[in-house]
Parts: structure tokens; C-alpha cells; sequence
């Protein structure tokens, strides 16, 4: 495994291990959802250098267009919820359980 | 809701479930996916409640986390074959990190945490295209994923998924979650037999569609949120009531009805697949789901409320009933007589 995958694997795993186990503010783990999206980004824009496929470095610009809205919704629903239940802590989002 | 914006959600979510079905790249299937999530996000979160705010963050952190993995397993993929093409998952873990991503989206049994919230957080119209649109796209990737999956994680997930939707539902008074719960071990069923017969998959997901529309729509004819309304729902379309009795013994797949033929062929294909034991361990597992309808039908028609009848007459609105309602009742009645046609077409 060359380093640059081992980088970028490294990202990508403990930013979705953050977001599976640091479950205290809705903020982190909005960050932690944009940090792997930003850990793809790498390797998304050098697979059309590797494979001298011009055509797909239209790609990683979409998907940052997309992580952006994806941030953006996370964003609003984290006024939404500190409007409906005064914080983002995570352990307030009760009101639904079985 | 604003019309205009209303418009735009709906042509979102058609867009996005059009693109993802019609795709055969990574990237496409992956941008479908997410303009059907930020699409149906304002449809949960519309009405301001603390309990629709906190079922579309639900929604809103599974469904990304679970993109954000199938891109993530579908670029190893790449990288490991150097093309992204949808039917050749040849990598074997790009392949488990994608089934594992889109039953997360599915909410699949070990991964199904967030759909009965979700759906209880959400109107009764927004609960039926959580349940049936928002499915379709992540089962067609699964079916188009289904030479390279490996059989025995999705049957341990297809018996877990039957035994949790059953079992979990028993104790519910909630329409809405029973519901989610009876989605999640159908999903169980279209999930059993994806490797050895993708059309049987298609077929039973079509008609899962037409009987949870149906049941859908019935309750929303006159706002069945829990079973003491739906003590109390005659009064309103005694009709209705009668047919959604019908509807739901469908949905739990007894033999005359259109819910039994996906279960029949379900069960034919796995005996001849020589998995005899898969098929009588999900069958007895269907009871624990028969269970659930059985209460629901009896509370719908069956028994009257111990109230007084003063308490027996809801606030009578009058909406008459859609179109829509009957030609869905009258399909997932009715349809048995027709399977080898169905069969045939799919």
C-alpha cells in the first residue's frame, strides 16, 4: 500500500470512526461527515491523472458541489434544531425512541 | 407548503430516483442518491415540529454517512480496477462496505435503528415515499450489484431483518412504526432471494409498493395515527375500513390476496435453490409480521371501542375519497389470478 492510500484510508476511516462514536454535538458530527467527504476529494482528483482519463476531472468538482449542499441542509437543520430544542447536543433528539 | 417549492421537491425526487435507477457509474448512481436525500429532507422537516426537526436530522445523518460510503467503496473499487462501472464490484471489500452501506440506507435489520423514528417523526404522506420511492433507487443498486455480493451476509441479514421487523413490531401502538416495521421485514424477503433471482426481487418490491400505498392511503383518509383512532375510524368511511382489512391480511400475505404471491414464489425459488431451512426459518418468521396485521385489522373492523357514544363520532370533515385509494385496494386485493401474467412481464 503506497503512502498516499494509506493517507487517505487513515482520513477516511477515523472520520467516519468519529462520527460513529463522538455522538455529543450535532456540529461534530457535521464536521466529521464533511472531513471524509474532503478525504475523497484527494483521491478522486488524481484517479483521472493515474488512469489519463480527462473526461472524469469533471468529478471531484461535483462532488464538492455536492458536499457543499450536504453541508449546507446540515447546516440549517442545525438551526432548526436549536430553535426546537435549545442545543445541538445529540442526546436531546429523544422524543422519537420505541 | 409553498406550491412553488412544493414543485421543485417533487421534480427533485423524481430527478434523482430516475437518475440513480438509469445509471450505470458510481459517480451518477451516488449524485441520485443525494439530490433524492437533500430533495425529501424539507418534506420530513415542514412542519416545525421538535419531533419532524429531530426524525430529518436522523435521516439526514444516515442517509449521508451511507453515501459518503458508497462513494468511498466504490472509489477503492476504482482504484483497485480502474473503472467504475455499477455491474463489475469486483473488489471483495468495496463489495462488503457496499452492502453494508446500502443497508444502511434500506435500513436494512442490523442498520434499521433510524426508519421507524424517522417514519413516526414524518406525515403519513411523507412516511408512504420514505417507505416506497426512497427505497427504490438503493435496491436497484443492490440488484445491479447482485453477481458480486456475497450470499451469506445477505441472508444473515434478510433472516435478522425478518426477525426484528417481526418481533419488534409486536409491541407497538403506532401505525406508523408497525408499518416500519412490517417495511423492514418485506425487505427481509425481497432480500433472501436478490443473488439467486433479481427479477423475483423487482416483483416482490412492486408489489410491496401497492400494498404499503394502499394502506398508506387508506389511513390518511381519515388521519389514523394510532390504533385507539382507528377504533374509532368507522364512523368516518366505514367502507374503507372494511377493504383496509382486506389490504392489510394482503400485507401479511394470506393466500387469496396479492400479498401471497411474492411469498409463494419466494419460497418455490429457494427450495429449488436447495435452501430448504432459509425458507421455513423466514416463513415461521412471517407469523410474528401476521400477528401485528392481525390486530390492526381487528382494531380497524372487527371490535368496537368501550367508549361512550358520545366519544364514538370524530369531528367529521368531509374529504372524499381518491381515486388512487380504490385502484390501489382494488390491486393488492386482487391481483393473484393474474401472477403468471406479472411473472411473465417482469
Amino acid at each position: 500500500m503506497s503512502p498516499f492510500h494509506f493517507s487517505f484510508y487513515t482520513a477516511f476511516t477515523l472520520s467516519s470512526l468519529g462520527l460513529a462514536f463522538h455522538r455529543t454535538h450535532f456540529i461534530s458530527a457535521l464536521l466529521c461527515l464533511e472531513s471524509m467527504m474532503l478525504s475523497m476529494f484527494i483521491p478522486l482528483s488524481l484517479w483521472p491523472i493515474e488512469n489519463l482519463t480527462p473526461s472524469f476531472t469533471l468529478v471531484p468538482i461535483l462532488m464538492l458541489a455536492f458536499s457543499a449542499c450536504e453541508a449546507g441542509t446540515g447546516l440549517a437543520m442545525l438551526v432548526a434544531s436549536t430553535r426546537t430544542h435549545g442545543s445541538d447536543h445529540l442526546h436531546t433528539l429523544n422524543l422519537l425512541q420505541c | 407548503m409553498n406550491p412553488h417549492a412544493k414543485l421543485i421537491i417533487s421534480l427533485s425526487l423524481i430527478t434523482g430516483t430516475t437518475i440513480t435507477i438509469s445509471s450505470n457509474h458510481w459517480i451518477m448512481a451516488w449524485t441520485g442518491l443525494e439530490i433524492n436525500t437533500l430533495a425529501i429532507i424539507p418534506l420530513i422537516s415542514k412542519s416545525h415540529h421538535p419531533r419532524a426537526i429531530e426524525a430529518s436530522i436522523k435521516y439526514f445523518l444516515t442517509q449521508s454517512a451511507a453515501s459518503a460510503l458508497i462513494l468511498f467503496s466504490s472509489m477503492i473499487n476504482a482504484w483497485s480496477t480502474g473503472q467504475w462501472d455499477i455491474t463489475q464490484l469486483n473488489n471483495p471489500v468495496s463489495c462488503l462496505m457496499m452492502t453494508m452501506a446500502i443497508a444502511i440506507k434500506l435500513g436494512l435489520a442490523p442498520f434499521h435503528f433510524w426508519f421507524p423514528e424517522v417514519l413516526q417523526g414524518s406525515s403519513l404522506t411523507t412516511a408512504l415515499l420514505l417507505s416506497t420511492l426512497m427505497k427504490l433507487p438503493p435496491t436497484i443498486l443492490l440488484l445491479l450489484t447482485s453477481q458480486s455480493l456475497n450470499p451469506s451476509l445477505l441472508t444473515l441479514l434478510a433472516i435478522s431483518s425478518a426477525v426484528l421487523g417481526g418481533w419488534m413490531g409486536l409491541n407497538q401502538t403506532q401505525t406508523r412504526k408497525i408499518l416500519a416495521f412490517s417495511s423492514i421485514s418485506h425487505l427481509g424477503w425481497m432480500i433472501v432471494i436478490i443473488i439467486y433471482n433479481p427479477k423475483l426481487t423487482l416483483l416482490t418490491f412492486i408489489i410491496y409498493t401497492t400494498l404499503t400505498s394502499a394502506v398508506f392511503l387508506s389511513l390518511n383518509q381519515s388521519k389514523i395515527l394510532k390504533l385507539s383512532t382507528m377504533l374509532i375510524s368507522w364512523t368516518k368511511t366505514p367502507m374503507l375500513n372494511a377493504t383496509l382489512m382486506l389490504t392489510l391480511l394482503s400485507l401479511a400475505g394470506l393466500p387469496p390476496l396479492t400479498g401471497f404471491m411474492p411469498k409463494w414464489l419466494i419460497i418455490q425459488e429457494l427450495t429449488k435453490q436447495e435452501m430448504t431451512p432459509t425458507a421455513t426459518i423466514i416463513t415461521l418468521l412471517s407469523l410474528l409480521g401476521l400477528f401485528f396485521y392481525l390486530r390492526l385489522a381487528y382494531h380497524s373492523t372487527i371490535t368496537l371501542p368501550p367508549n361512550t357514544s358520545n366519544h364514538m363520532k370524530l369531528w367529521y370533515t368531509n374529504k372524499t375519497p381518491n381515486t388512487s385509494t380504490a385502484i390501489l385496494t382494488t390491486l393488492s386485493t386482487l391481483l393473484l389470478p393474474l401472477s403468471p401474467l406479472i411473472i411473465t412481464m417482469t
